[in-house]
């Protein structure tokens, strides 16, 4: 990686950081929201939302994720 | 040829990323349970746009029960013959449902190796797929993490023709209360990842 590069990295993960994603203490909340006992909604989230990995691409997942 | 490093974990960044798709999906796919409400009561905002329209959504929880968020969820996406909102991106792009964008999605997801689960009814363009896959390609959940480059094409092509629409009409539509302010995390979460990934 190049200079420019790593310059335009770190100008998106700032960006995304700040004023993009970061929301203040949001941020830290939305983290909360969905790092813990939310794993519940993103299971149900995976029933319905449907999809799965094709078994001969990336065989390799923690199956305990589905 | 040097190989490629595969311990570095998820950048912050990414997870925020990662968990806005993750909370979005979660909430379009089915109402939230008393939980996942008081979870979201909890949520305080900044005052940058996200900020605020992840407080609106804390103070809409705040007035709503889990029996009015399922009525309020079904109107929207389910209805007596069709919710309020269609949230498959190839409505949005052509006006009618299973169109050529579901096709060249299902060339794309074949192609990177991912499928959607048997028995689920809704097509793969439906949102909640979409921002199912991007969450899944940020963290991994597809064996390693997608590189940047292929989350940004894939989102280019996927998402952003239409689902900032989708969430736009969603944050007016007329029987939304809780979400609206859904609607407005999703589309400031569109522009959001729009504007970084222009940045690569």
């Amino acid at each position: 990686m190049n200079k420019d590069n790593e310059a335009k990295v770190m100008d998106r993960r700032a960006f995304l950081r700040g004023i993009g994603l970061g929301a203040g203490t949001a941020g830290a909340a939305a983290v909360a929201l969905s790092a813990g006992p939310a794993a519940a909604a993103q299971a149900d989230t995976r029933e319905s939302s449907g999809y799965r990995e094709t078994d001969h691409v990336r065989a390799v997942y923690a199956a305990a994720r589905f | 040829m040097v190989p490629m490093v595969k311990a570095v974990p998820v950048a912050e960044e990414d997870l925020l990323r990662a968990r806005f798709y993750g909370l979005l999906a979660a909430l379009l796919a089915s109402p939230p349970d008393t939980e996942m409400l008081s979870r979201l009561r909890q949520l305080e905002g900044d005052d940058s746009p996200m900020g605020e329209a992840l407080t609106r959504l804390s103070q809409a929880a705040a007035d709503a029960s889990h029996e009015q968020v399922v009525e309020e969820w079904n109107a929207l996406f389910i209805g007596v013959t069709r919710g309020e909102v269609l949230p498959y991106a190839s409505y949005y792009l052509t006006g009618f449902l299973n169109e050529k964008p579901l096709a060249v999605l299902r060339e794309d997801m074949a192609q990177l190796g991912i499928a959607r689960r048997e028995g689920v009814p809704e097509s793969e363009d439906h949102i909640v797929s979409l921002l199912e896959m991007m969450r899944g390609m940020i963290e991994g959940s597809f064996g390693e993490p997608f590189d940047l480059g292929c989350q940004k094409t894939f989102f280019e092509k996927h998402l952003k023709p239409w689902a900032g629409r989708f969430f736009a009409d969603l944050e007016t539509a007329g029987e939304a209360k809780l979400y609206r302010p859904v609607g407005a995390v999703g589309r400031l979460l569109m522009q959001i990842e729009g504007e970084a990934f222009e940045m690569m």
